[in-house]
């Protein structure tokens, strides 16, 4: 099996295929080598039949055949052909038997097949020249090309032996890099095996190294990162919802049970009733306020997203609580640096703000002192709720943002723990920061990077 | 007696709000799928429409987007066990008048039911009265009687909101949708403490009380006849 996936694999095909293409270009590359140097020889041969043929019919007749002669005795390798025919085609001098029937006179080099006088050494394809000499002889003298076969055999054994093995070797390298990736790939596949068999803590190792399978390694484990998070909020939240809704749902059931049981008058089981209700209506608060944290943590609503002017906003936030907080005797008081604007979703930023002066109020005795202020920092705008209450201790800055959290000092106070999630929700929305600091007293601040786009 | 066309498909649901309804005098038509329900509006013309948005044939807001088309300007309350923000935007964009989200209590959909059909309507006038009460909506200041009420600008907002629908029960809700624009529910009693100010401000002492609290259910502004 690990033969089919090896070669099937797309590394080992992209090799195939590199080799091949080389290979087809390697083989016109020596084609064309061997034409260009077959074209050259055959010119070569013709300039030579050609500056010999002006040499004989310039020389007087009678020194025309010793010449003839003498250079086919000059031929050792007998690739020279001559021919000296009278008018009527008789053959004078040379050593071929008749001149070539397809032999056009006064032409250039033409390929004809030469008739030997010597039949035995056969007739051969011979580039000729053709030439009606001053006295009406034909002189023909042409030149054996066979030994540009040979050459073409020096080339294709030169093909053979380079192509060969380039070949090979592109096919092993592929087979190398393919196994390789196979290989990566495995390793990879085993931790997944790992981490999907509920070992959320695994990693895919990457050498810190710049190449993509390492960068990939990289990008992963970011999400695995966040999978593993997430995974947990989750898990979590599938407990804290048991018990938060389960708690008014079993009050809301034992009231009905007992008053169906007790209850003798109207008034009683009204009241009955009334109790029920309260219990189903605070487990059906806890169900609205996390569907609207769902909706929030799952939603992208950039769309909705504009300048929000966080002067204006928290001036009206502080309009709003200040009757509350005089109610409570607590100083509600706003302090802005400048006009700061950020880019966000209005409502969805109110909310955030009105909760945490809400918190803020909730948890600060009478007599003390809530303030929002808002900054500059830099590259940032930060807006800060503080409060003169107990805050939030060391150990609990963490917590705090776990659903249905309520610290043990606000226990006896009423609401449901969700608000900082809410919060925690709205800014992660934005990609600001929600910063929960140690008390004694309360501080909670919302960090808004500069939008990098304006 | 306002005519109500109902249309919602679960039976039970419907069943309770129709008793409700019919015990506080108005005259409800039901009808339990989109399709029979668009017929039902075109052919019955109601005051007043309580549409359910999940509906078997044709959902609730295609029925309403299909009477808008026709010009049909019958007040609409939607009613929706879908809650999120962006369902809620979508229903009043679709032309409902008004969302409502289940579970819900009678009293929240009986107030807002009465607030449809008594909607006020949008007068040229700079200055509303009710009772002794006078408000200025250009200087933005109110009196009573002769004596000036000094308000803060959201006490004018909330003031001037219960003045139009005087006489109607507004719910907590209600309040805090138009005058806060809150599209979400504060933790605290905000409305409680708001009103709690301005009854302090419009009702002084010895003056008969204007700004009444009706327990679990709201507040409602008597005019005092």
């Amino acid at each position: 099996m690990l033969d089919v996936q090896f070669i099937r694999s797309n590394t080992f095909r992209w090799a195939s295929a590199v080799a091949a293409v080389l290979a087809v270009f390697v083989i016109a590359l020596f084609g064309f080598i061997y034409w260009k140097i077959d074209d050259y020889l055959i010119a070569r041969s013709d300039r030579m039949v050609l500056s010999q043929v002006d040499f004989i019919a310039a020389l007087p007749p009678e020194r025309r055949i010793v010449a003839i002669e003498d250079h086919l005795g000059q031929d050792s390798r007998n690739v020279q052909f001559a021919g000296l025919f009278d008018p009527a085609g008789t053959r004078l001098a040379g050593n071929l038997a008749r001149a070539p029937d397809q032999l056009r006179i006064d032409a250039p080099a033409q390929s004809v097949q030469a008739t030997r006088t010597r039949a035995d050494l056969g007739d051969p394809l011979i580039r000729a020249i053709g030439r009606h000499l001053s006295n009406g002889d034909i002189l023909v003298i042409g030149r054996n090309v066979d030994e540009t076969s040979e050459i073409s055999h020096v080339v294709g054994e030169a093909l053979a032996l380079g192509l060969l093995p380039a070949f090979c070797l592109c096919l092993f390298a592929g087979a190398w890099l393919s196994l390789r990736a196979q290989k990566r790939v495995d390793e990879v596949n085993q931790h997944v095996q790992r981490i999907i068999a509920g070992n959320l803590c695994e990693r895919l190792p990457h050498r810190n190294v710049d190449e993509p399978f390492s960068r990939l390694a990289g990008i992963v484990n970011g999400m695995l990162d966040e999978m593993e998070a997430m995974i947990h909020a989750l898990s979590g939240v599938g407990n804290d919802i048991a018990h938060d809704l389960r708690t008014p749902l079993t009050r809301a059931r034992l009231a009905l049970e007992r008053g169906r049981t007790n209850a003798g008058t109207l008034e009683q089981l009204q009241q009955v009733a009334d109790k029920a209700i309260a219990g189903i209506d605070q487990a059906l608060a806890i169900i609205t306020a996390l569907l609207r944290l769902a909706e929030i943590e799952n939603s992208r609503r950039s769309a909705a997203f504009g300048s929000v002017p966080l002067h204006e906003m928290l001036s009206e936030v502080c309009d709003v609580y200040e009757p509350i907080a005089e109610d409570k005797q607590i100083k509600l008081s706003v302090q802005s640096a400048d006009k700061l604007d950020v880019r966000g979703d209005r409502d969805l930023l109110f909310e955030a703000i009105a909760n945490l002066v809400d918190n803020a109020i909730k948890f600060t005795p009478a007599g003390g002192h809530v303030e929002i202020a808002l900054a500059r920092g830099e590259g940032e705008t930060v807006v800060r709720v503080s409060d003169t209450g107990p805050g939030i201790g060391q150990q609990e800055t963490d917590a705090v943002l776990r659903r249905f959290y309520r610290s043990d000092k606000i226990r006896s106070t009423p609401g449901v723990g969700l608000g900082l999630n809410l919060v925690s929700a709205i800014v992660k929305l934005h990609d600001f920061r929600l910063l929960i600091y140690s008390g004694p007293g309360g501080r909670v601040e919302i960090v808004c990077p500069d939008d990098r786009r304006s | 007696m306002a005519k109500i066309l109902l249309i919602e498909d679960d039976g039970e649901t419907a069943e309770e709000i129709t008793a409700e309804l019919g015990d506080r005098g108005f005259e409800v038509e039901w009808s339990s799928n989109g399709i029979d329900g668009l017929d039902k509006a075109r052919s019955l013309r109601p005051d007043a429409m309580i549409v359910d948005r999940l509906l078997p044939g044709m959902d609730g807001l295609t029925v309403i987007e299909a009477l808008r088309k026709e010009q049909v300007r019958t007040p609409v309350l939607v009613l929706s066990a879908l809650g999120a923000v962006d369902d809620r935007v979508r229903g009043l964009r679709m032309g409902g008048d008004d969302y409502l989200t289940k579970p819900f209590a009678v009293v929240e959909l009986i107030a807002r039911i009465e607030a449809l059909l008594r909607r006020p309507v949008d007068s040229r006038e700079t200055t509303l009265r009710v009772g002794p009460i006078e408000l200025d909506l250009i200087e933005r200041t109110a009196m009573r009687g002769d004596r000036k009420i000094d308000l803060l600008p959201r006490e004018f907002r909330l003031l001037e909101y219960m003045m139009r629908r005087s006489d109607q029960l507004l719910t907590r809700a209600m309040l805090l949708e138009e005058v806060w624009n809150y599209k979400f529910v504060p933790a605290t009693n905000l409305v409680d403490v708001h009103m709690g100010r301005l009854r302090h401000k419009v009702d002084g002492p010895g003056e008969p009380p204007m700004i009444h609290n009706v327990r679990g259910a709201g507040f409602i502004l008597r005019s005092l006849s």
